[in-house]
């Protein structure tokens, strides 16, 4: 006993719309958001989905009927045979394209396995000295307090640090669009905003700054950074008023002491 | 032709005896042995060596320290990849030839219990199918173990000398295991009747116990290799046979193995009745094909379900015994291994639901409930979607750009193991609630408290999948990681709770409830049974990659911690050619499987010609017991 | 299309989609290459040297950042060792006997539950049994040389002076010298004892060694068993009148398990 409606002929536009609906809701991370779910990802989820939309339509006899009536007629009806025609002209083509955008030689590098915020280490060499970073300060950060005329004149000399080193990268808005930023993977960090050095102690960013894209560990690629190791271009002072400026420019503050030692464990 | 595959099973028992005595012998007797022995050879004055005088002079030596020079080469073999695929190739086959007399057995049961001739009928043929498939895993076994002997002979020395005992109990049992086969098969239609009937059975629960327990020494073997206790660090045996045998990972093996035979056996002897069914010439034959291909299909889902705990088990066990070995296991390159286990797990489910769907093309009244289907697939993939999304993902380098790392903000949560947990519990529900679809299809209760049940049914879900998802996401992402998963218990506890009242609510809500109209048997459309042959596949497909899994995660050890793996092989492989070798091996094992099958059919041409297969199953009634 | 054929090719269609995912989908990972004894001379390293072995132990062999890493924090980081061993060694739940850093890491090595850091114990025990394996024993398995090359590597690490002295003599274990284990086991009694030197301390083959046990009828007095053991672990008897200690006790290391079993074989027919 067959359900009386007999069989749907609108069951394979059904299908083709429910898997673009899939596509869409998958991708839309990517569209709107600037999240994209990893393509790999995207394919598997693609796959997965059509096999399910399949295996629904053909459960019963009827959908069956209906989802294969219009493929079927198409190949074997004789008054379709201009479309007919099309389609099989087109769909190798469709088919070649595909094939061909999923091989052709790409210039991409190579997948890898990134952290993006490794730890730092407790003790970094740079300068030729060794410098304990749970210990160390910025030593132009008191003269906020002592003496503000000179703070300035620090801040200032950090500027000019900055726009001679820094800027091509990192933004004259210190927003991480410089010249160059386009060319580098990952994208150099932006000062903007309450996320990144907001966050950061000043000893990290001086670890981060004096030692390089080479000074991070493994599990943070440091083969794919392109910072260099600055202790060997800028001075100490030199650093540290430029941390002074990027602070104070993005009217940020340094992540303090007290609020760190609480994360120390072991 | 019977006699002739009589000739042909006797044939294979004696090549099989005689390679067994070869190997087990010099094993025993060879340099293992006679080294240790050979004090007290020389007071005997002779070489030869007579192993039971020498019992009391033999205490336990550490285990060897190899070098690559101690592993010989024939002729340029890869002893690794020999030995894995005899090991891979004898444990399919043993599993199939343990698991269908376990549910032969209860089949003749419930056959005896509702004195309905059709399960007696369909137990015989699940025998058959087995029998010829049972000289052949001696065969394999006979092969695996000379391999073993030939390529790793210091290990195996090692091994012979701890298991020694085990090893004479495992030869005894195997001939017991092969008297009472045969006892069952050929003694089948002698035994039809009465008392000797129950002398049948006693016969068949024998078979199973002999065969469990044969099991569970080989499992000694296996486990003691990745969790060895009895012996000290440098391997030198406390003189306790019980204490090796009774190592840490022994008993969760068991356990998973025992579970999983039994869904691997369904799933082949479903492909068999697939086979048969699209193949079938009579209406009759059809109908018998279809029963027998649901209820194989049946048998292997209903284990399948629980597998998945009792591999929770294992894992948890694994970690107990060795943190290192876990996070090897789970965290390490073999990571995406389960990512690859989770993708076929998937797929398992989404067929066996596939079959439940189209079974209802049986029933006349199943247009009611035809319309949700679309709403449990959809449940099904989005859980399944959940169920694989790995935590690490592999991304572009823009995508790296765009994201800014390798965890995604919205999937992120997905990946870790509350999610996953969440996901397979939903999954489970939903699969039982296909089945419960598909049970009442063809049937209208006529108890007067009906909508009152279906209500209950409906909150018992409801109840239950509120609490899966409030248990998941509350403790998976708003307290510490020590509850992550203990979560884990109560949600599982939650699904069978499902199980079980909707199972009782159904049992009296249908009691002499009303058939829609006759049950067409063999109406199942022939795409249905294309879900059979992938269960079938999956299965044993995944089989050979966990096995691979299990034994890799030594890595570097022939016994963990205390014997090392010297040879050039001792590296662990990368996934894919690992997943090469599985589907090699699975390419073999599917051709023998189909010769077997092929050598069972003749036979049955022959054998059944006065009572064709199938002729009064024109019509089975929705089974009672098994169903 | 004949049913088998049907069957086969979905059949193999199934198992190759499997197969084209686990090859072609997942990364390419390279598993970690298998351990392999250090091969180091000593006498010729620096303490900087002694120090980069350590590193690669802890980060190789050693597998020390499989918990101990930032990112999945199973067990406490190392580098601020150095600043805390004052407040550990004082600690009222301390139930070991260091005095100093590189006895303390030591004894975090051999006896891990001797200090569990709060937090890191194992379910249930209150943060008295310390999930960490013995790393001198069982799988990871660390010698006497490694593990203090691991101390010097955490002591450096955490900014501390470097104490530890790199240790003279050989107890490096297996190959330790390549030219060795190139060459063909040794296949007779005889072979072996002059391979070993074995005549140097003791009466065994002809030679005259009067240092050690005579071994010319040991097979009259000793089973198979006590003689493996007694290269195996020169120690574990020792034979009436003579001091313990002398022999050589990395024999197991050196020799291959064929070497093992002719020479207990020979000496056990020595009568």
């Amino acid at each position: 006993m067959k359900k009386p409606d007999g069989a749907n002929p609108a069951k394979l536009l059904w299908f083709v719309v429910i898997v673009f609906i899939a596509y869409v809701i998958f991708k839309s991370p990517g569209w709107f958001m600037n999240k994209p779910i990893p393509g790999s990802l995207i394919m598997m989820y693609m796959f997965f989905a059509v096999v399910a939309a399949l295996l629904v339509m053909t459960s019963t006899d009827e959908s069956t009927q209906g989802l294969f009536a219009p493929i079927k007629a198409l190949v074997e009806d004789p008054s379709k045979k201009i479309i007919r025609n099309a389609v099989f002209v087109i769909a190798p083509i469709v088919g070649a394209l595909i094939t061909y955008n999923q091989i052709k030689p790409g210039f991409d590098a190579p997948v890898e396995l990134r952290a993006t915020h490794p730890a730092p280490p407790t003790i970094m060499k740079a300068y030729d000295k060794t410098f304990n970073l749970a210990t160390l300060e910025n030593p132009f950060r008191k003269l906020q307090t002592e003496n503000p005329e000179k703070f300035k004149e620090a801040v200032k000399e950090g500027g000019a640090v900055y726009f001679k080193n820094c800027f091509f990268c990192h933004g004259d808005k210190l927003d991480g669009k410089g010249h160059f930023a386009q060319g580098f993977n990952p994208l150099p960090l932006p000062f903007q905003g309450k996320d990144t050095i907001a966050q950061l102690q000043e000893s990290f960013v001086f670890w981060r700054i004096s030692t390089g894209g080479p000074g991070l560990p493994k599990e943070a690629t440091p083969w794919l950074s392109a910072m260099p190791v600055w202790h060997t271009f800028l001075s100490e002072d030199e650093v540290w008023k430029a941390i002074l400026f990027i602070y104070d420019y993005t009217d940020n503050a340094p992540r303090s002491w007290v609020s760190a030692n609480s994360k120390k464990d072991g | 032709m019977v006699s002739c595959l009589m000739k042909k099973r006797t044939a294979g028992k004696a090549v099989f005896l005689f390679v067994l005595s070869v190997m087990f012998f010099p094993a025993f007797l060879n340099t293992g042995f006679s080294a240790s022995f050979s004090p007290a050879a020389a007071y005997a004055g002779t070489d030869a060596v007579s192993p039971v005088a020498h019992e009391e002079t033999y205490t336990h030596p550490p285990a060897p320290k190899l070098k690559a020079q101690d592993y010989p080469i024939v002729m340029g073999i890869n002893s690794r990849v020999f030995v894995w695929m005899a090991a891979q190739l004898h444990l399919w086959f043993a599993a199939f030839v343990l698991a269908v007399p376990i549910f032969v057995f209860i089949i003749e049961a419930v056959g005896m219990a509702t004195k309905d001739e059709r399960y007696d009928k369909m137990a015989y043929e699940f025998i058959k199918v087995s029998l010829t498939a049972y000289s052949v895993t001696a065969l394999i076994g006979g092969l695996l173990a000379f391999s073993l002997f030939v390529f790793y002979p210091d290990l195996m020395r090692y091994m012979t000398r701890l298991f020694g005992q085990t090893m004479l109990l495992y030869a005894l049992l195997f001939f017991a295991e092969s008297a009472t086969l045969y006892i069952y098969y050929y003694g089948w239609h002698a035994m039809e009747r009465g008392f000797s009937k129950w002398a049948h059975l006693t016969i068949g629960l024998l078979l199973n116990a002999v065969g469990t327990t044969l099991m569970f020494l080989a499992n000694a073997w296996v486990t003691f290799m990745m969790s060895p206790s009895g012996v000290d660090a440098g391997g030198v045996f406390d003189g306790n046979i019980w204490h090796v045998i009774h190592n840490h990972l022994w008993n969760p093996i068991n356990l998973h193995r025992f579970v999983a035979n039994i869904a691997f056996g369904g799933s082949i002897v479903g492909a068999y009745a697939a086979y048969r069914f699209l193949s079938a010439r009579s209406d009759s034959d059809r109908a018998h094909y279809d029963w027998m291909g649901y209820t194989a299909n049946l048998i292997a889902i209903s284990a399948l379900l629980p597998l998945p705990f009792a591999g929770y088990w294992l894992t948890a066990e694994i970690y107990a015994y060795s943190q290192q070995m876990g996070i090897t296991l789970m965290g390490g390159a073999f990571a995406w291994l389960f990512i690859t286990q989770a993708v076929i797990i998937g797929a398992l489910f989404l067929s066996a639901n596939y079959y439940l769907w189209c079974g209802m093309e049986r029933s006349p009244g199943a247009y009611r409930y035809t319309k949700y289907i679309k709403y449990i697939a959809a449940v099904i993939v989005v859980c399944f979607l959940v169920w694989f999304t790995p935590h690490t993902l592999i991304l572009k380098p823009w995508e790296l750009k765009a994201l800014g790392g390798q965890y995604h903000p919205f999937l992120g949560p997905l990946g870790i193991m509350p999610a996953k947990n969440t996901a397979v519990n939903i999954m489970l529900i939903f699969t039982f609630l296909s089945f419960l679809l598909y049970r009442r299809a063809n049937k209208i209760a006529v108890v007067s408290w009906a909508p009152l049940g279906r209500a209950a049914q409906a909150a018992v879900f409801a109840g239950a999948i509120l609490n899966i998802v409030f248990l998941g996401v509350y403790y998976g992402y708003f307290t510490n990681t020590v509850y992550k998963v203990a979560s884990s218990v109560p949600q599982v506890a939650s699904t069978l709770t499902v199980i079980a009242a909707c199972m009782v609510i159904d049992f009296f809500m249908f009691k002499g409830a009303k058939d829609v109209g006759e049950l067409r048997w063999g109406g199942i459309p022939q795409r249905s049974q294309y879900a059979l042959f992938l269960l079938a596949v999956s299965f044993t497909w995944l089989m050979g990659l966990m096995g691979f899994i299990r034994s890799s995660i030594r890595q570097h050890w022939h016994v963990y911690s205390v014997m090392r793996d010297a040879s050039v092989n001792a590296y662990t492989l990368t996934i894919a050619s690992a997943a090469k070798t599985v589907s090699a091996a699975a390419i073999i094992f599917m051709a023998m499987v189909i010769f077997i099958f092929w050598l069972s059919a003749l036979s049955s041409k022959k054998q059944d010609k006065p009572l064709p297969l199938g002729s009064d199953a024109k019509n089975p009634k929705e089974g009672g017991g098994i169903r | 299309m004949n049913i088998f054929f049907k069957v086969i090719i979905f059949s193999l269609l199934t198992m190759g989609i499997y197969t084209l995912f686990a090859t072609n989908y997942i990364p390419p990972m390279n598993s970690a290459p298998v351990p392999a004894e250090e091969t180091i001379d000593l006498a010729q390293m620096t303490i900087q040297q002694f120090i980069a072995l350590g590193d690669k132990i802890f980060h190789g062999k050693g597998t020390c950042t499989l918990c101990h890493n930032p990112v999945v924090k199973r067990a406490p980081l190392l580098d601020g060792v150095a600043g805390r061993i004052g407040e550990r060694l004082k600690d009222t739940r301390y139930k070991g006997g260091a005095k100093d850093l590189a006895g303390y890491i030591e004894e975090s090595m051999r006896k891990p539950s001797a200090y569990v850091v709060a937090g890191y114990g194992v379910t249930g025990s209150n943060d008295t049994v310390s999930p960490m394996p013995v790393i001198s024993e069982g799988a990871i398995g660390l010698n006497d040389v490694e593990i203090k090359a691991v101390i010097a590597y955490l002591q450096n690490l955490g900014g501390a002076e470097v104490t530890v002295e790199i240790p003279k003599g050989p107890p490096m274990a297996e190959g330790k010298d390549s030219a060795q284990a190139a060459t063909l086991p040794a296949k007779t009694g005889a072979e072996i004892v002059k391979k070993f030197g074995c005549g140097l301390c003791h009466k065994i083959a002809g030679e005259q060694g009067a240092i050690g046990p005579d071994l010319t009828k040991i097979g009259a007095k000793k089973n198979a068993d006590y003689l493996r053991r007694a290269v195996f672990d020169p120690n574990a008897d020792i034979a009436p009148g003579f001091p313990p200690g002398m022999m050589p006790q990395d024999f197991k290391d050196k020799m291959t398990a064929g070497e093992l079993q002719v020479i207990v074989d020979y000496l056990a027919k020595s009568k």
